[in-house]
């Protein structure tokens, strides 16, 4: 089995970081550039090829329709949820689809799985590429403020990709993990991250037990549609504005243009983390030139009420966990934006004390993500996590309340058991409805699940159905049925509100295959073919000219041995066998590669392959 | 009180383990109806000391959590969820001192939430009759757009009312948890026990109504 990865698949960009075995370091893994940051932006070339990463990032400014960033905020959720989000992203839907949101790249259709999938099989390839090897199992991190729907589509995404996605890791949880390992701090943390589209913040107690280390979190709160993006779009719309009042020039019909401004807004952003004074320039296509000139002091008054906002789940969640915030012993700062020094002056001063920023924002989660994946492939233990459901469950009762089964801050695995009968004579099946959230109305939170219990027909009140929920250690609910009569256990359907059938996975998986290049063995059988190819041709005509006479007859015999060995593995397809067999025949024919060059320059090429020569 | 010996699922050994086999080391089954006490070794007392609570559950967490099935078999990945969750759950229950007193009732037979669960406990009906209608008056004064601040006041002072006597049910809920566990020590009678789980049970249902009442109250200052 292969080696197993963690993965970091942000709003903004995407990490993949292994745990060293040597150093028990971890460690994130560059991509073709050299960066370990893979934008997570996915692009549509008119050939039919996808492109992923950075080449796609380029693609927003000159195909933007071909284009799509910042999908992570469309997982999990259907049509109706993200009318808010439409006016503000330029995210182009499927007005058909009812439910199910399938964006469009160019003129095919996508789900938020299928995009994330694209993104998760580039860094799938970013490790194979290093590792030399095939990946596939993965440990990846979400928002802790993910609700099910989002982690189930997370985890579908893992599907399409061709990974086994082993955990789902609390983005926080994972950052802890990865300062834990680094400073070995203990007792209470508090971590706060605030990502490029969400915001979370957890409380986690560290302990020491003679066994190992404990990482318990207490609580957890946040705000998925909280990040980076907000404060970006917020200038977007300020500065879109600025250019129709000076310019007479709306650039919102040219998709172009915008992502042009997005990318000189966010340098200016960046800007002003470091300096006080930073400017936005756009030239329009009458030639004139936009300029906008940005005070550190302005950039802060504005996003003030952004910062603000994320200061409430802060509070919640130390209520939750029973803390002041003087009884928080550390804090942890994660995400890119957590670089903006206003957010660090208002973290600071609320906990009264400076927050740890040792380690790299963007790369601490996936360091987190490789200790787990550590964990869990080696069994070699001296760790453990022990996270928390962030939002209640509930099911649906009369009047369209919500009765709370699992309560939010539970430890998981949890579950609850609720006991179902008939109201009527000969009723045959019992409607349950599954939510999630704080709120006591049905139709304020969030609808998981709805299913039908099927009863055998009897008098009312006389059957007797358990029905256990369990949120199983990634926060994803789980749920069986037992007749209690006869022990029977029912089996329960459960199709998420808001989610993909398995056989639509299949499906999507099955295309992902066409649209992803070759699988890495696959790659690899190639390469060593064709690398025997040159090898094998170079040495048949060597043995062909004169100056293998002079070959001894065991050298003569271990050659003919070894290129009969190589023809027939290259037959196969075992890559690794394929290269055995190449470099076996290259130290067979070291000797003859040396007559072939005619003694007059033998030393300078001694060691040479024949394929070389 | 004797168990019967327990025989491995996995290799039908007897073996003597409370949580791994003794003889194959495969995760076993929780015992047939083991409660939330038995699970962490502890008598059915009411006062539970939550220091060992807490090591007893993350001993029992480091023993049976999912991480460590990850490479094992289907059956015991399915075990070590069900085993695990049961720990959560207990540990959960068990250091909430009110839920702990409402899954010991459950637990024996005794927890009854009154046929009238909205149904104002006798002598509060007056205060709360007030209350109910300045919470009328405020809602009728905020949709007509009046001033709200005297009737804020007056339910302000409802509220911290109400939460005194929650603070008493609290007190009462303790003596009463404290008697129990005296009974339990002294081995005392069913007749004994009953009347103090029939005590611990009309102060839940008390408890849970005047709570419910402060919520309300706090939703609707909050609101205006």
């Amino acid at each position: 089995m292969g080696r197993i990865v963690g993965i970091d698949l942000g709003t903004t960009n995407s990490l993949v970081a292994y745990t060293d075995p040597q150093t028990g370091a971890p460690k994130c893994m560059p991509g073709p550039s050299g960066s370990t940051l893979c934008p997570s932006v996915v692009s549509l070339d008119p050939d039919g090829s996808i492109i992923v990463g950075e080449p796609a990032r380029r693609r927003l400014l000159t195909q933007s329709e071909r284009s799509i960033y910042s999908v992570k905020r469309l997982m999990g959720r259907g049509v109706a949820d993200i009318q808010s989000e439409l006016k503000i992203f330029p995210f182009r839907i499927d007005t058909t689809s009812k439910n199910v949101i399938r964006i469009k790249l160019g003129d095919k259709f996508f789900t938020p799985p299928e995009i994330s999938a694209f993104i998760l099989r580039e860094l799938k390839n970013w490790a194979e590429a290093y590792f030399g090897d095939t990946v596939d199992r993965a440990v990846v991190t979400v928002p802790a403020y993910f609700n099910d729907a989002q982690r189930q589509a997370t985890k579908d995404a893992g599907k399409i990709a061709g990974l086994e996605v082993l955990r789902l890791v609390n983005e926080p949880t994972a950052a802890a993990l990865a300062y834990g390992l680094h400073e070995k701090q203990r007792g209470k943390v508090a971590v706060y991250d605030l990502g490029g589209g969400t915001f979370d913040i957890s409380v986690l107690k560290l302990i020491s037990t003679g066994e190992g280390d404990i990482y318990q979190v207490l609580s957890t709160n946040g705000d998925t549609h909280l990040g980076g993006d907000d404060i970006d779009n917020l200038f977007m719309r300020h500065l879109q504005q600025e250019i129709v009042d000076q310019h007479k020039f709306d650039i919102g019909r040219h998709p172009e243009l915008v992502q042009e401004l997005r990318k000189g807004f966010i340098q200016a952003k960046h800007q002003l983390s470091e300096k006080d004074h930073a400017e936005v320039r756009l030239t329009l296509p009458s030639g004139a030139v936009y300029w906008s000139g940005l005070t550190r002091a302005d950039f802060e008054g504005w996003i003030r009420p952004i910062v603000d906002r994320t200061m409430i789940p802060v509070k919640l969640a130390l209520a939750d966990a029973h803390l002041a915030p003087a009884e928080i012993d550390e804090v942890v700062l994660v995400g890119g934006t957590t670089r903006t020094p206003l957010i660090r002056a208002t973290v600071q001063e609320y906990f009264g004390r400076k927050p740890h920023t040792e380690l790299n924002p963007d790369e601490v989660v996936a360091l987190g993500a490789a200790v787990q994946a550590n964990i869990l492939e080696r069994g070699v233990k001296n760790m453990l996590l022990l996270d928390v459901t962030p939002l209640s469950l509930g099911i649906e009762t009369y009047g369209g309340a919500v009765a709370k089964v699992i309560p939010r801050n539970s430890t998981i695995p949890a579950s609850a058991q609720e006991m179902y009968t008939t109201g009527v004579d000969n009723q045959t099946g019992i409607d349950i409805h599954v939510l999630q959230g704080e709120r006591e109305l049905a139709k304020d939170c969030r609808s998981l699940a709805r299913f039908t219990l099927k009863v055998p027909p009897a008098p009312a009140g006389l059957p007797r159905i358990e029905v256990r929920f369990l949120i199983d250690a990634n926060g994803i609910l789980q749920v069986a049925a037992k007749d209690l009569r006869n022990g029977q256990q029912h089996s329960v359907e459960v199709q998420p509100s808001y989610g993909i059938s398995d056989t639509e996975i299949e499906r999507m998986l099955e295309e992902s295959i066409e649209y992803a290049e070759q699988d890495f063995s696959e790659r690899q059988v190639i390469e060593a073919r064709t690398e025997s190819e040159a090898i094998l041709a170079a040495t048949q005509k060597a043995l062909a000219s004169s100056t293998s006479a002079a070959l001894s007859t065991e050298e003569r015999a271990t050659i003919d041995q070894s290129v009969a060995a190589l023809t027939e593995s290259v037959a196969g397809n075992d890559y690794k066998l394929i290269r055995k067999r190449i470099d076996e025949l290259n130290q067979a024919t070291t000797h003859l590669a040396e007559l072939v060059m005619n003694g007059a320059v033998s030393t300078a090429l001694q060691g040479r392959k024949l394929a070389e020569v | 009180m004797t168990d019967p010996p327990l025989v491995c699922w996995s290799c039908h050994e007897r073996t003597l383990g409370t949580h791994f086999c003794s003889s194959c080391g495969k995760l076993q089954k929780g015992r047939h109806g083991t409660d939330y006490y038995a699970l962490f070794g502890m008598p059915r007392k009411l006062s539970i000391d939550l220091g060992s609570l807490e090591r007893e559950f993350l001993q029992l967490s480091w023993k049976l959590h999912p991480d460590n099935f990850v490479n094992a078999t289907e059956q015991e990945r399915e075990l070590s969820l069900q085993r695990s969750s049961e720990v959560n759950d207990a540990y959960r229950v068990l250091r909430d001192p009110v839920a702990r007193v409402e899954y010991l009732l459950e637990l024996e037979g005794a927890r009854k939430e009154g046929e009238h669960k909205q149904q104002a406990p006798p002598e509060l009906l007056e205060e709360v009759f007030e209350l109910n209608e300045s919470l009328d008056e405020l809602r009728e004064a905020k949709e007509a757009g009046g001033d709200l601040s005297t009737l804020k006041a007056r339910l302000e002072s409802a509220q911290k009312n109400f939460q005194q006597k929650l603070g008493e049910v609290d007190q009462q809920l303790q003596v009463a948890a404290q008697q129990w566990d005296a009974a339990i020590e002294a081995n005392a009678g069913d007749s004994d026990r009953a009347a103090i789980k029939v005590r611990l049970n009309e102060l839940l249902n008390r408890r849970s109504y005047i709570r419910n009442l402060v919520n309300n109250v706090a939703k609707e200052l909050t609101e205006s």
